[in-house]
């Protein structure tokens, strides 16, 4: 620092600032989340990883036939997309958007980063809620290019066969696709919540590797729970079950019940979830990095 | 919005307190620094210092007391307390995946609008020309703390707080680093700076705050800490220590000669009781190997402040001016 070519520093016009909006906050997380090798390359991942799934499995002599449309999934591609979405909404899709919404905070605590950012004219408050959209759009994201990847290749693999429903019925392509597509944007509201959750952790723990895990494990637990017995009255309350609402579009007559308690239910995880991580965030003394 | 005025201090920190549990971290603290004033917060590691600062960035809440700044605080103003105030606290931190052209481009974001554009002109004052577009996981500790200055003048501040400026940095780095704020405070920027080192709040600071253990151990402006400066320590070795302890104390009542903890003597005296100490010493042929300051004594005074229980120091320093 030998320069010197710094002329006497100029007083700032406190009148004429204005502090960061929630544009510019988001538009910084944006630009760093873009700027990460990680969430590239989970983009990548759920484009590429549908298209070796379908070609794997649509290269069985045997299909899958103990999971729910396994058992056309080799010779229909509508149920090669259903197949697959089963599969990825027990583990993948909490993954998925937890391994960004789970490292949201926690990385500001793992960079040392907090007192970087606090100190500049951004409040804690559209911190959080810039941190809580990319996240969230992040994770819508990655579904839309996971369901895309895998419609498309299911569909150019395997061919667009009539399908048949889970009430036995027969269901023309050109309908099967719009039900298709729709089930799996029923994905969406679960999928938000496990953000939201992952967001809660990360922000609780301060730790990213909990931010990620636990949405996840808790997940699986959720999974577990839900295949068990006599747990009817808690089963509506489980943030798992919206992600079987789907099956309610593919029976004859169709039933949406299913979707709009999976969405009250993803609302409610949700809210609980962000209420919490801003109260821990809001008052919460930055004492590291 | 509060309006602000000159008449306002750069910092007015009024009675405050921050417990951790059991432990008090800031106790009842209260300074205040006028406009283009450059203040020293100095005290050992652990003396509060850095968590007065966190509180007056707002990242941590105090316990009890005010935090103005520039007539704003966090109670009334939220974020606004923190216009016109930029700094670092500790080691400055970024974001390693990002250059650090990348990393002051975002918090100008941060910043929010109604600033002028000065990233190239800050990256130049802290000479990292031609590595702002490096990734800042590969900067040296050193320019990484240089991206830190960088950062905080992009807000183009009335307040600069600095914790810890010179710390990690080599000889070369603390000269130009200690360099720069005094270019920044002749142009009229108010500077609150933590230390540890007396030499620095010394060749860079107007007034002062002793901290030690949370508590405020002395006020007052440099002048006043040198009036109080105990005289200087001087390492004496020499091929007899007997005879020049004789010598001392025989022939110079103003002189304190004593065993050194590690080897040779230490003599504690005014410079002109010294002197003539030093020249019998030479007279009575008592072989003169070394003879070299121990501290200066303004290093003397900051242990003696911040070695001794708060309540000794209260009574030997200066008190608090409220």
């Amino acid at each position: 620092m030998t320069a010197s070519t710094l002329a006497s520093p100029r007083p700032s016009n406190t009148c004429a600032r204005k502090e960061a909006g929630l544009g510019s906050a988001i538009l910084w997380e944006t630009r760093k989340l873009r700027a990460q090798l990680r969430s590239r390359a989970l983009l990548v991942g759920t484009l590429l990883a549908p298209v070796a799934v379908v070609l794997v499995v649509g290269a069985q002599s045997r299909p899958p036939k103990d999971s729910l449309f396994g058992r056309f999934s080799t010779e229909n591609g509508f149920a090669m997309s259903l197949l697959v979405l089963g599969f990825a909404s027990q583990w993948i899709l909490p993954l998925v958007t937890a391994i960004v919404a789970g490292d949201a905070f926690a990385s500001e605590d793992q960079h040392g980063t907090w007192k970087t950012v606090l100190t500049r004219s951004v409040s804690r408050s559209r911190l959080f809620w810039a941190k809580v959209l990319v996240s969230v759009v992040f994770g819508l994201v990655a579904l839309v290019v996971l369901a895309a990847a895998t419609i498309g290749a299911s569909l150019l693999i395997v061919g667009r066969q009539p399908l048949t429903g889970l009430s036995g019925q027969l269901i023309e392509p050109g309908a099967a696709l719009g039900l298709v597509a729709a089930s799996w944007a029923t994905m969406a509201p679960p999928l938000i919540a496990f953000t939201c959750l992952a967001l809660l952790f990360s922000v609780w723990s301060r730790n990213a590797a909990v931010g990620i895990a636990a949405p996840v494990v808790i997940g699986m637990v959720m999974q577990l729970v839900g295949s068990l017995g006599g747990i009817e009255a808690i089963r509506p309350y489980l943030l798992t079950t919206p992600f079987e609402a789907w099956h309610g579009l593919l029976a004859e007559p169709r039933f949406t019940g299913p979707i709009l308690d999976g969405v009250l239910s993803s609302a409610v995880w949700s809210g609980a979830s962000l209420v919490a991580a801003f109260l821990v965030l809001r008052h919460r003394d930055i004492t590291g990095g | 919005m509060t309006l602000t005025t000159d008449a306002d201090p750069a910092v007015d920190v009024v009675g405050v307190t921050k417990r951790y549990g059991p432990l008090v971290a800031v106790d009842d603290v209260s300074l205040r620094v006028a406009p283009g004033e450059v203040y020293g917060i100095l005290g050992p590691n652990g003396a509060g210092k850095t968590t007065l600062l966190r509180m007056l960035f707002g990242l941590i809440r105090p316990d009890s007391g005010t935090i103005a700044v520039f007539g704003r605080s966090w109670s009334r103003d939220d974020v606004r307390t923190l216009d016109g105030v930029a700094g670092f606290i500790e080691s400055p931190k970024f974001y390693p995946y990002l250059t650090g052209r990348q990393n002051l481009e975002g918090l100008r974001l941060l910043d929010g609008s109604g600033l002028p554009d000065r990233l190239e002109e800050v990256l130049d004052v802290v000479d990292l020309t031609g590595r702002e577009d490096d990734k800042v996981g590969g900067y040296s500790y050193g320019m990484r703390q240089r991206l830190g200055v960088a950062a905080s003048l992009l807000r183009s501040p009335r307040l600069l707080v600095l914790d810890e400026p010179a710390n990690g940095l080599d000889p070369g780095g603390i000269r130009d680093m200690r360099a720069l704020v005094k270019r920044l405070a002749d142009g009229g920027l108010t500077v609150l700076l933590s230390s540890h080192h007396m030499d620095e709040v010394e060749e860079i600071c107007d007034n002062v705050t002793i901290m030690n253990r949370g508590s405020v151990a002395f006020h007052g402006t440099i002048d006043d800490l040198r009036a109080m400066a105990p005289d200087p320590g001087h390492l004496l070795r020499t091929g007899d220590d007997r005879q020049a302890v004789a010598i001392g104390r025989a022939r110079h009542p103003g002189v304190v000669v004593e065993p050194a903890p590690d080897g040779g003597l230490v003599a504690t005296g005014s410079e002109r009781d010294l002197s003539a100490y030093v020249a019998d010493l030479v007279r009575a042929e008592v072989p003169l190997l070394a003879f070299t300051p121990t501290r200066t004594p303004l290093e003397a005074l900051f242990f003696m402040l911040t070695d001794a229980r708060p309540d000794d120091v209260r009574l030997r320093g200066k008190e608090a001016v409220r």
